[in-house]
């Protein structure tokens, strides 16, 4: 018991560290709020007519059909951003001083991801606060927008488990700096911003079967009609998806990081 | 004409004074030493006189060239190698020398010509077309004071040029000043090595808390402090013991790092045995016992009442006597 | 005797100066050449953005109001702009870099004026932002957008190429009034606002009311306008002179704080 005991407050402590590191840098609270929403601002000003065409989902508007892919942009962003920060650790040597303490090592890791989902929890308060300063109404009331944080905030646990992977395995921040463009690949290969049956092949083909579009759709439907179960349990699915390939790829970098120092 | 005139010169950041109206002067063709100790107010001394900040109060000349209203002509006039060498590690040795001597105006044949003689003059001919990131702290120095040379300068600005240098390149460095002075160069240098100072410079000024509290010549200086001092490692607890019994067989001075007893005595080495007789009567162990002669050190701890730098970096006249 | 030959030798100030702006655009090419990989990210992210962009809103041409169907030939001046918007952006970061590194006190101690320093940066910018927006452009071509006619393409090289210097004004500016290369994400929103805060996405008349009336007041709307000209219609004078005035305003607002910052770099 008080081995769990010392694992939570190591975990407890390390996520606190991870959200003050982010908040006092520019250069990685920028990328989660700033970018998504100026994005979110310019998409919503800019393609909002798309709501005319036959076959776009009946939305009250298109800022209400956005609010998802802002969320999801911004998690995914987090992820990377906790990666990044988890690859300085490495380089600087503070993993080491960590990893030479009495302390469990799945509690390092997972650290490192409570920051992250504390991040993509905030990026759901975030972008639903935009939301309705903007006149967005949350059709599922408030279940529905606890539903769609607790999926945001599900998906930046796992995706935080990648980018935690990677940077484990690669020891180094520029590696996974330079997954950042595949970030906004799989985004855009997704319905986060745009119907899946209106996007433009092969994109439309690909985000039928991307997991992130299953999590997308599942924090969309509370926003735009209300929860629907089918649509949350995908999403769910999508999500354990990732979390056992982050869990399974995660141990293995583990392994190897306390091999190779 | 002084190659550089200070008066009153000032510079506040905010509420801190880093310097606080100072004056100086340095004739053509000398090496002056500016010593002090971290924090002192060297660098920000140095970087008005490059135009490189502003003075908040006070003036400057070098060469003859306020350094505000005229500070394009002085940055014509001057070499400057600031404390970190600031180098480009994508360029080559000989890329960074001509781009410096394209900066300072020369033409492009003159300033391939001075990038190979002065290659040769700091001996990196051998690593001139491998990138500066491969080079080492003493390389990358020597390539940095060639750049300052680019242009021959009337006045070479170094900023602790030999911080974090091993012996042998700190060495180096200093041949090369002294070969620099010889041709005419005259050469404001800041450093907080004691011995740099006192091996360089023809006069020397101290600084401590944005002040100058000391300057002239080395030995000028160091004869204003006056006798030689004993200083008497003694055992665990004992120092205040000490201090009590050699009280009245000298000056006292502070005592260093906590360990040690510094004494003051008149006839140098003639007052070592009263000394050791005295400390062994009232049953104090001496571990070990130097006869000190003064340094820039002692002048530094006579302006200011403390020392310019940790006993593990200081190197001066030392006549250890055995205990 | 010496410093008098010496002095009888020296170049002409003009050719100083743009010997000087020479050199420091050498030195900036270096990271492109000698640092592998170092040109992936800056062509990556507008290609990614293009193509992207292309495959999420395409289908927009069926609205009325669009002058084509094909989104990419809309969209590809948006892609090419916003390229070097970030090449732009990139210098201000690598100034801010070279600030904290000490390379800028180098640069200032030196007797060259202040406006040739600053030029090389951004001339530099100006030069490197052809190479992303090429390889845009060939992924454009390749998918099917439009060919602008030579006088197109001259005149989008052209906004592209002052667009970089414009954002390379705007980035050094931010880099030497903070000095640190934190404001690197002010300098790339900056940019991303300045680009597409215009009708990059959909013509004006589609755009929601709010940014109708921001892009009516954003210079960058004339600069994208005769970007785009080629690849919609043809390509007229009309259509030309206010994205060259609109960049000219730029150009002289922020490079004059841009300079300001660089002539109290020493207060």
């Amino acid at each position: 018991m008080s081995d769990l005991a010392t694992a939570a407050r190591v975990v407890r402590a390390l996520g606190a560290r991870s959200i003050r590191q982010t908040f006092r840098r520019p250069q990685l609270i920028s990328p989660i709020v700033v970018f998504p929403t100026l994005l979110l601002a310019i998409q919503t000003g800019g393609a909002s007519a798309g709501v005319e065409l036959p076959g776009f989902p009946p939305v009250q508007s298109f800022l209400q059909f956005m609010l998802a892919g802002a969320m999801m942009q911004s998690m995914m962003l987090a992820g990377n951003s906790g990666g990044i920060a988890f690859a300085v650790d490495i380089e600087m040597g503070f993993t080491d001083r960590l990893f030479a303490a009495p302390i469990p090592r799945f509690a390092i890791v997972l650290g490192r991801l409570a920051g992250t989902a504390a991040l993509g929890l905030f990026a759901a308060l975030w972008f639903l606060a935009i939301g309705l300063v903007f006149g967005a109404h949350i059709e599922g009331a408030v279940p529905g927008a606890l539903l769609a944080i607790a999926l945001v905030t599900a998906s930046a646990l796992a995706v935080g488990g990648i980018g935690a992977a990677i940077a484990l395995q690669s020891g180094s921040a520029s590696v996974v700096q330079g997954l950042f463009p595949l970030v906004l690949v799989v985004l855009f290969l997704s319905s986060a911003f745009f119907p899946q049956e209106l996007m433009v092949e092969p994109a439309k083909t690909i985000a039928e079967y991307n997991p992130l579009s299953f999590i997308v759709e599942g924090v969309r439907e509370p926003i735009i009609s209300g929860i629907d179960a089918t649509h949350t349990l995908e999403a769910v699915a999508a999500i354990l998806g990732i979390v056992v390939l982050g869990l399974v790829l995660s141990a293995r970098a583990l392994r190897h990081r306390l091999r190779v120092g | 004409m002084p190659a550089i005139v200070v008066e009153g010169l000032e510079r506040a950041f905010g509420e801190v004074l880093a310097v606080q109206g100072i004056d100086l002067q340095v004739e053509e063709g000398e090496i002056y030493g500016f010593l002090g100790p971290n924090g002192a107010g060297k660098t920000t001394t140095v970087r008005m006189l490059t135009t490189l900040l502003l003075p908040t109060g006070g003036r400057a000349a070098v060469a003859g060239h306020d350094v505000v209203a005229e500070a394009r002509q002085v940055r014509s006039s001057i070499g400057v190698a600031l404390q970190e060498a600031a180098l480009d590690p994508l360029m080559t040795g000989r890329e960074l020398i001509r781009l410096q001597a394209t900066l300072q105006g020369l033409p492009p044949a003159r300033g391939r010509e001075r990038a190979d003689g002065l290659l040769e003059r700091v001996g990196l001919t051998y690593a001139a077309d491998r990138r500066v990131g491969t080079y080492s702290g003493g390389m990358q120095r020597r390539l940095d004071l060639a750049a300052a040379l680019v242009h021959e300068p009337r006045v070479l600005f170094l900023d602790e040029p030999t911080t974090g240098l091993d012996p042998v390149s700190r060495k180096t460095i200093w041949e090369e000043v002294r070969d620099l002075n010889d041709e005419g160069t005259t050469v404001f240098l800041t450093t907080q090595y004691l011995e740099e100072a006192d091996q360089l410079a023809d006069n020397v000024g101290i600084i401590d808390s944005g002040r100058i509290v000391a300057e002239g010549t080395p030995e000028a200086l160091k004869g204003e402090v006056g006798d030689p001092h004993v200083e008497l490692l003694v055992g665990e607890g004992a120092v205040a013991e000490a201090e009590r019994v050699c009280a009245g067989l000298g000056k006292l001075l502070p005592p260093k790092d906590g360990k040690r007893v510094l004494l003051e005595v008149a006839n140098g080495a003639a007052d070592v045995p009263r000394v050791v007789r005295a400390l062994d009567e009232a049953g104090i162990a001496v571990e070990s016992l130097e006869l000190v002669r003064p340094s820039l050190d002692d002048v530094f701890v006579a302006k200011t009442g403390h020392h310019l730098e940790k006993e593990e970096a200081r190197s001066g006249d030392e006549e250890p006597v055995g205990a | 005797m010496e410093a008098a030959t010496a002095q009888a030798t020296a170049p002409p100030a003009w050719r100083a100066n743009l010997a000087t702006i020479a050199a420091l655009m050498t030195r900036a090419k270096n990271e492109l050449v000698r640092v592998p990989g170092a040109a992936i990210p800056g062509v990556l992210a507008p290609t990614i953005f293009f193509l992207g962009l292309n495959g999420v809103f395409g289908a927009l041409t069926q609205l009325q109001g669009f002058e084509t169907s094909s989104y990419e030939s809309f969209i590809v001046p948006v892609s090419m702009l916003q390229g070097a918007g970030f090449t732009g952006a990139a210098a201000g970061v690598n100034l801010a870099r070279d600030y904290e590194g000490g390379w800028v006190d180098r640069l200032l101690v030196s007797p060259a004026p202040r406006w040739v320093l600053l030029a090389g940066n951004v001339l530099a910018a100006s030069l490197r932002s052809l190479v992303p927006a090429t390889f845009v452009l060939g992924i454009a071509f390749a998918i099917g957008a439009r060919w602008p006619g030579l006088d197109g393409l001259v005149v989008c090289y052209l906004m592209v190429a002052a667009t970089a210097a414009v954002a390379a004004c705007w980035g050094s500016m931010l880099a030497l009034r903070y000095k640190s290369q934190s404001a690197a994400p002010l300098m790339q929103a900056g940019m991303m606002a300045l680009v597409l805060f215009t009708p990059a996405y959909a013509p004006t008349e589609l755009l929601q009311p709010w940014l109708e009336k921001v892009a009516e007041i954003n210079p960058m709307t004339q600069v994208l306008e005769a970007a785009r000209q080629g690849f919609v219609g043809s390509v007229t004078w009309a259509d030309t002179w206010p994205g060259l005035v609109a960049l000219t305003g730029l150009l002289a607002v922020l490079g004059a704080l841009a300079l300001r910052e660089m002539r109290r770099t020493n207060v």
